[in-house]
């Protein structure tokens, strides 16, 4: 595995459900909403036996394509993993393990998205069409999709994933519930035109977000009741660029580019998935890794974190120029991380003490100390949607005078010994105390939480910090039973979600749920529910911004981080496209088809001239100019960062 | 008149003790730190010893919060005592701050940036200048002050454990000694089980599952350190109630109680003192231990643990790891210095070496 590490990255649960979607091109938008349904299919639930005729077929051939002509075919890729994988399965036991992330993106699904224009573009689909009742979708097969050992791809594959991934044998409940629920009704029309109905009406965007899960070779699987052990270190043939080829147990894994790939030559797939082998080397700890890659026996490693892009990058193979850094600016869905006030606890059910404590978190100095101004200031619950984002909010600053206003209002107009505001009854008992406990469960956020509370002791609030294990910690935030939680969601998709996090169905503290703030407001539920049955992208990003500004006015989630970039390191003969990435690659030197929903991967190759010269000028300890490139083509809102003028 | 008459024993034992050069002096130092520990405000601390502000006179050390007000400045959250002090000199108005020799309490985090320079990112070397005199760990916190506040804390943690396991030990284990048969066959059964229990894990998950502050952590090492004692104590008591004295009180009428608080107890005096400085040393060690894993205190309690950690992630910040390390070498060597020389003072067969 890549030290791509996002370090906001959010609950491993909710971004998991997310991920494992994706793998299957079906990104679910409200992963982890938990809704009831009949498990016996209704009639309605079914497609037509008959294809309906007044389908009106899509395509997708004018977007630009966003690889680069020059790129060279060939080459091995070295890269590593911390661990080996407990299996080449992509489902059951054991199969979510990291390397899942690599074994995922080689299957292609029907469609893909546009890194740029978000669009959909064909995969293994040519075309596509809508049913007219709005939750169903059409697709015809691409005639020369062929699996890796060489058998066609066709309408029988994506019937069988149905069967498959609803059948007990896989041992995956997760996905035996999302295809029964989720997914009704899988046909095939003819060798390659089939459709699929899902259970809920959908616009056409996130249908395809949801519906358009990849084929699963009906010719290779047998479901048995062993299938599980049967199949562990059994890939599967795959239809994208490369298969499994090799497996050293323990040492690694290596993936080998499909020879006459059938799809080579595809609009928005040529010039991509260049290295000829992808190896996986297992090092089990991530200061060896680096070493490693200081030696060029690893091409590329993430610099995300400002530890490794400020110092440990500043080692002699940068310095000679033989080792370039990237600092690249991407525009996706920025994952909400911040403060979650729980509304329903006392005084915090106080929107004035809520407002308070906003201006008493000075987020602006961790971001400047211990964060080395690499981060920015988060401003609302849902950034990175485009149109959906509602660029008129402010985040609330760090002003101790304003929070005292606030709190005074409230009634917390004393200062106890400790310099603690507090609320007093008229014979000068303290009856309130303005003390919250914080509740997280990521060790690394407990630097960012300290400054937190030294600071918001100059507006007179005391906070305590409870770290718990972090799946202790999550359970107890669905349960409500925190006071202030810090976390991070996972975001994708094409438009924020509201329905999770917001809406009065997921207050209770009975249930576990995404609701942790127990927001409950009634006018917000009401467009809540527009928001998820409007279809037409104009209401949407209408409504999208009335909630985003309703959320904000609520003031029970306090905005903290974001890193809108990816930063890498890689050896100088891994080239990249001149545009370096796409507004939507969250990693540059990657080898995944798919990443954060969307087919940005794969845009680098290998210059085997460049390596040998590299090579030699080492040995000779020759020195190159060295390289850092900072692109800012996609930033949103170019801030002050002396480091990045100074590279510029 | 109250005559404290000691016993002619414990006198000759407290005089091979102080022979023993080395045990004596770190007892001595060790016991001088714990005292000046307890009163780490008046020499680290954030807050000014005196201010003289127009004529009058202020102790901020203890009670309650001064706002900035008071002096005359623009908030009314906590005085920033070390800000105020170069306001007054820079004045010339007559007033003065008198600050402790540490001017850092051990939660500061990063100074604000004077005169537009940026935050310093992470941990500063040890500087006279900065009076940072072991330098600063990653968030810009005084290692020296959280080494002081983390020694008070880590010592007051080993006594008070050491108090309560010994308490419910010596209790059990005379009881088992005393009464012995069924109860003593009992109770030997349900300790070894109890023993078998990983307490370690237990610790983990009840920190894991609640969030740990002082007194869980005492009350859950407690439950599962008690049993360290029963047996030494078994044996000593089952010693000592087979002696002549014992049966002699016993025939004189006195009660259970008496008979083993005022006879067997005293006697029992030197296998428990013995013991206690490697309890002590492995109260340390074990906080110390949880803390690094992170399973122990709440941050950002100061700790010798956290720091410990926080220096072996940044190695090339050698101040943190090199203080902390040396730190606990330090007082767990004295510690077991004061061990060895109180074994050696007790026991018996040692006597004629010091003749």
């Amino acid at each position: 595995m890549k030290l791509f590490d996002r370090p906001l990255y959010g609950f491993v649960v909710i971004g998991l459900c997310w991920a494992i979607l994706h793998g299957c091109s079906t990104p679910e938008n409200e992963s982890s909403e938990v809704e009831e349904f009949d498990v016996f299919i209704a009639e309605e639930d079914l497609l037509p036996d008959e294809l309906p005729l007044n389908l009106s077929w899509y395509t997708n051939d004018i977007d630009p394509e966003f690889a680069s002509p020059d790129a060279i075919r060939g080459g091995t890729f070295h890269t590593w993993i911390l661990s080996y994988p407990l299996t080449m399965r992509t489902v059951g036991p054991d199969s979510n393990g990291s390397f899942a992330n690599f074994l995922r993106p080689i299957q292609f699904g029907p469609i893909a998205f546009h890194p740029q224009t978000r669009r959909p573009i064909p995969m293994i689909a040519t075309h596509w069409a809508f049913g007219e009742d709005e939750r169903s979708i059409y697709f015809r097969i691409h005639p020369d999709a062929k699996w890796s050992d060489g058998e066609r791809v066709t309408a029988d594959d994506f019937v069988f994933t149905l069967r498959f991934m609803r059948s007990k044998e896989i041992i995956a409940p997760w996905y035996n519930n999302y295809y029964t629920e989720r997914i009704t009704d899988v046909k095939k029309y003819d060798e390659l035109t089939y459709g699929v109905r899902g259970a809920d009406v959908k616009p056409e965007l996130e249908m395809f977000a949801n519906f358009s899960f990849g084929p699963r070779p009906e010719h290779f699987h047998e479901l048995t009741d062993s299938w599980v052990r049967d199949f562990n270190w059994k890939p599967e043939p795959t239809t994208g660029p490369y298969h499994v080829a090799t497996m050293r147990d323990g040492k690694y894994v290596e993936f080998e580019r499909t020879e006459n790939w059938w799809a080579n030559d595809l609009r928005y797939v040529r010039n991509r998935f260049n290295p000829e082998k992808i190896r996986f080397t297992v090092i089990r700890d991530e200061h060896t890794a680096w070493l490693h890659f200081l030696k060029g026996e690893i091409d590329s490693f993430g610099l995300t974190i400002p530890e490794f892009w400020h110092d440990k990058a500043e080692a002699s193979p940068f310095k000679k120029g033989y080792i370039a850094k990237y600092w690249f600016y991407h525009n996706l869905p920025v994952q909400p991380s911040g403060l979650f006030l729980n509304t329903a606890k006392p005084l915090l059910d106080d929107v004035n003490v809520r407002y308070g404590l906003a201006h008493s978190m000075n987020i602006d100095r961790v971001i400047q100390t211990i964060l080395r101004g690499d981060y920015e200031r988060l401003d609302t619950f849902t950034r990175g949607y485009r149109e959906y984002d509602n660029t008129s909010i402010e985040p609330r600053e760090f002003d101790p005078k304003l929070a005292g206003e606030y709190f005074e209002k409230a009634g917390f107009t004393s200062k106890d010994r400790d310099g603690i505001r507090v609320k007093m009854d008229d014979e000068g008992n303290v009856i309130a105390r303005l003390s919250f406990v914080i509740t997280y469960g990521r060790p690394a956020h407990t630097p960012r939480l300290v400054i937190l509370k030294q600071e918001a002791e100059k507006a007179g609030v005391e906070l305590n910090l409870e770290m718990l294990d972090s799946a202790a910690s999550f359970s107890k935030m669905q349960k409500k039973k925190h006071q202030i939680a810090s976390l991070t969601w996972s975001a994708g998709g094409f438009a924020p979600s509201y329905w999770q996090h917001f809406h009065s169905a997921n207050a209770s503290a009975e249930d576990k749920t995404n609701n942790v703030t127990s927001t409950a407001i009634p006018e917000m539920d009401e467009l809540i529910m527009k928001f998820r049955s409007a279809s037409s992208l104009e209401e949407r990003t209408g409504l999208a911004q009335t909630l985003e500004q309703m959320v904000h006015d609520h003031g029970a989630f306090i905005p903290t981080f974001k890193v809108p970039y990816t930063r890498e390191a890689a050896w100088r003969w891994i080239q990249l496209p001149e545009w370096i990435g796409t507004e939507t690659s969250g990693t540059l030197i990657n080898s995944q088809a798919n990443s954060y929903g969307f087919s940005n991967g794969g845009l680098f190759w290998i210059d085997e001239e460049e390596k040998k010269e590299i090579f030699a000028l080492k040995r000779k300890g020759e020195e190159m100019e060295p390289l850092t490139i900072i692109d800012q083509t996609y930033r949103i809102v170019p801030v002050d960062n002396p480091e990045v003028q100074e590279g510029q | 008149m109250f005559k404290l008459s000691l016993d002619p024993q414990t006198v000759k034992q407290w005089k091979r003790f102080r022979s023993i050069k080395r045990g004596y002096y770190s007892a001595v130092i060790l016991v001088f730190l714990l005292c000046l520990s307890f009163f780490a405000e008046l020499f680290i601390n954030s807050r000014a010893l005196i201010v003289s502000y127009e004529g009058k006179w202020f102790f901020p050390t203890y009670g309650k919060v001064i706002p900035g007000t008071t002096f005359g400045l623009d908030y009314d959250s906590k005085t920033n005592y070390k800000e105020l002090k170069k306001l007054f000199k820079e004045q010339k108005e007559g007033n003065w701050v008198l600050m402790p020799l540490v001017p850092y309490d051990p939660f500061e985090t990063h100074d604000a940036p004077v005169d537009d320079v940026l935050y310093t990112y992470g941990a500063e070397p040890p500087s006279w200048e900065t009076q940072h005199y072991l330098g600063t760990d990653t968030l810009g916190r005084d290692i020296l002050a959280r080494i002081a506040y983390g020694f008070r804390i880590a010592m007051s943690f080993s006594l008070v454990l050491l108090v309560c396991s010994y308490v419910a030990g010596i209790a059990v284990g005379c009881a088992m000694g005393y009464w012995g048969g069924a109860f003593d066959l009992l109770f030997q059964r349900l300790i070894e089980i109890w023993n078998t229990i990983p307490f370690l894990y237990v610790i983990m998950i009840v920190s894991v599952v609640v969030s740990a502050n002082f007194w869980t952590l005492v009350f859950v090492m407690v439950i599962f350190g008690w049993t360290a004692m029963t047996w030494n104590m078994r044996t000593s008591t089952y010693k000592e109630k087979s002696r002549e004295y014992v049966n002699a009180a016993r025939a004189l009428g006195a009660s259970n109680v008496r008979v083993i608080g005022v006879h067997i107890l005293p006697n029992t005096i030197s296998v428990i003192v013995t013991f206690i400085p490697f309890s002590i040393a492995g109260g340390i060690a074990a906080l110390t231990a949880l803390d690094y894993l992170g399973f122990g205190l709440q941050p950002p309690t100061p700790s010798w643990g956290e720091l410990l950690r926080s220096g072996m992630q940044r190695l090339d910040h050698w101040w943190i790891v090199t203080s902390v390390a040396v730190a606990i070498i330090i007082v767990l060597l004295m510690v077991t210095f004061i061990g060895e020389a109180i074994r050696e003072a007790f026991d018996p067969k040692k006597f004629t070496y010091y003749e």
